[in-house]
């Protein structure tokens, strides 16, 4: 019995042993030629993947945060954005009078940045970084006038009310269906009527803009909603 | 002698038994349980939800887009007898769509990010408003 066991097991070491050195003899030159084509496409596919993964991007935002290496941002849309930083990003501002690094970047400020946007960690690295300014964009209705301070109170869709004030410098336009946008002045503007105003808001009163253009709209009533909105406000 | 070394084991175990029992009874009867105090969930009413009265789509430009031409072709589509309103840092333009609500037109940019808002107003007043940001750069990187 003892025999038979061992016979068995000497067959089946034997078996092994041979697929063993069957599988280790040396590739043939067209195996080399294969693997080296797969590990090309392999290198291609990887690289394709990254460039698609990394396209050039310009965002604007307020600084929220700034480290030596990253910048935090609240962009346009509300959304917190992430800057890496790193020593080819180059940065400016058209105001500062020496060299302006990322040092000189303070909470608060208003950046532009230009850079390498990953769709993967959602990261921009940043390539420029300048200071820049947002202008003050205001859509709404025109509740009242103050004629004396030619100061236009217009009350927004969300119920904000924006004192606009109208200098000699501003661009007034108004809009209509028959005649398109022509130049107007601040005698034409009436109550109740849609307004768009671009201007710089007031450093000391954030309800207050300083309009660098003006387009009214003598064909468009106030919006249900800045309606509604005024009532509150007048109700309050 | 097996046989009664097994007996004691077995009323010692029945004995146990019973202790455990009458201990575990005892534990639940004299256990106060606190009884819960009763609260008013009051469900806020769902406010409704506002559906605006006038839509706006904007096909291009892409939003945070680099371009490498000053001039911007912007188009979108919104209702018919919509006014639309395109604001970029230096320029505006009002215009209004085509019978099918698309529109179209070109806008000049600065160098450097530019804000371009589009806003559509319906004949009622409504308004609605998409912002994008836009740089001309003509860096390489």
């Amino acid at each position: 019995m003892k025999k038979y066991i061992l016979a068995l097991l000497f067959t089946a070491f034997l078996s092994c042993t041979a697929s063993t050195a069957n599988a280790a003899t040396s590739p043939t030159p067209e195996d080399k030629t294969a693997e080296i084509r797969d590990q090309l496409i392999t290198n291609i596919a990887s690289r394709v993947a990254q460039l698609k993964l990394v396209e050039r991007r310009g965002i604007i935002g307020e600084v929220s945060d700034a480290t030596n290496t990253q910048i935090t941002i609240t962009d346009s849309q509300n959304n917190t954005r992430f800057i890496d930083v790193d020593e080819l990003t180059k940065f400016s501002d058209p105001t500062a009078k020496g060299t302006f690094g990322i040092s000189d970047i303070e909470k608060g400020d208003i950046i532009g940045v230009l850079g390498l946007y990953n769709k993967e960690s959602r990261r921009i690295l940043a390539r420029f970084v300048n200071i820049t300014s947002l202008p003050t964009i205001v859509h709404g209705g025109i509740t009242s006038i103050d004629n004396e301070n030619y100061v236009l109170n217009v009350t927004t869709e969300d119920g904000k009310l924006i004192a606009v004030e109208v200098e000699n410098l501003t661009r007034t336009n108004s809009y209509t269906q028959e005649d398109g946008l022509m130049k107007s002045g601040f005698s034409k503007i009436k109550e109740n009527l849609s307004i768009v105003v671009t201007g710089v808001l007031d450093k000391k009163d954030k309800n207050r803009v300083i309009a660098t253009r003006i387009i009214f709209f003598p064909e468009i009533p106030l919006s249900p909603k800045v309606n509604a909105a005024s009532e509150r406000v007048k109700s309050r | 002698m097996k046989k009664e070394k097994l007996i004691l084991l077995f009323i010692a175990t029945l004995l146990g038994l019973v202790v455990a029992g009458v201990l575990f009874y005892l534990y639940q009867t004299t256990k106060i349980v606190s009884t819960p105090s009763t609260k008013t969930i009051t469900l806020a009413s769902p406010t409704p939800t506002v559906i605006p009265s006038i839509s706006l789509t904007l096909d291009r430009p892409k939003d945070e887009e680099v371009v490498s031409e000053k001039v911007l072709i912007v188009s979108g589509k919104t209702q018919s007898n919509a006014t639309i309103v395109i604001l970029t840092d230096s320029s505006e333009d009002v215009i209004t769509p085509s019978a099918d609500g698309k529109f179209s037109t070109t806008v000049n940019l600065e160098d450097g990010e530019n804000i371009l808002e589009v806003t559509a107003i319906a004949p009622n007043g409504e308004s609605i408003v998409i912002k994008k940001t836009i740089t001309y750069s003509l860096e390489e990187f």
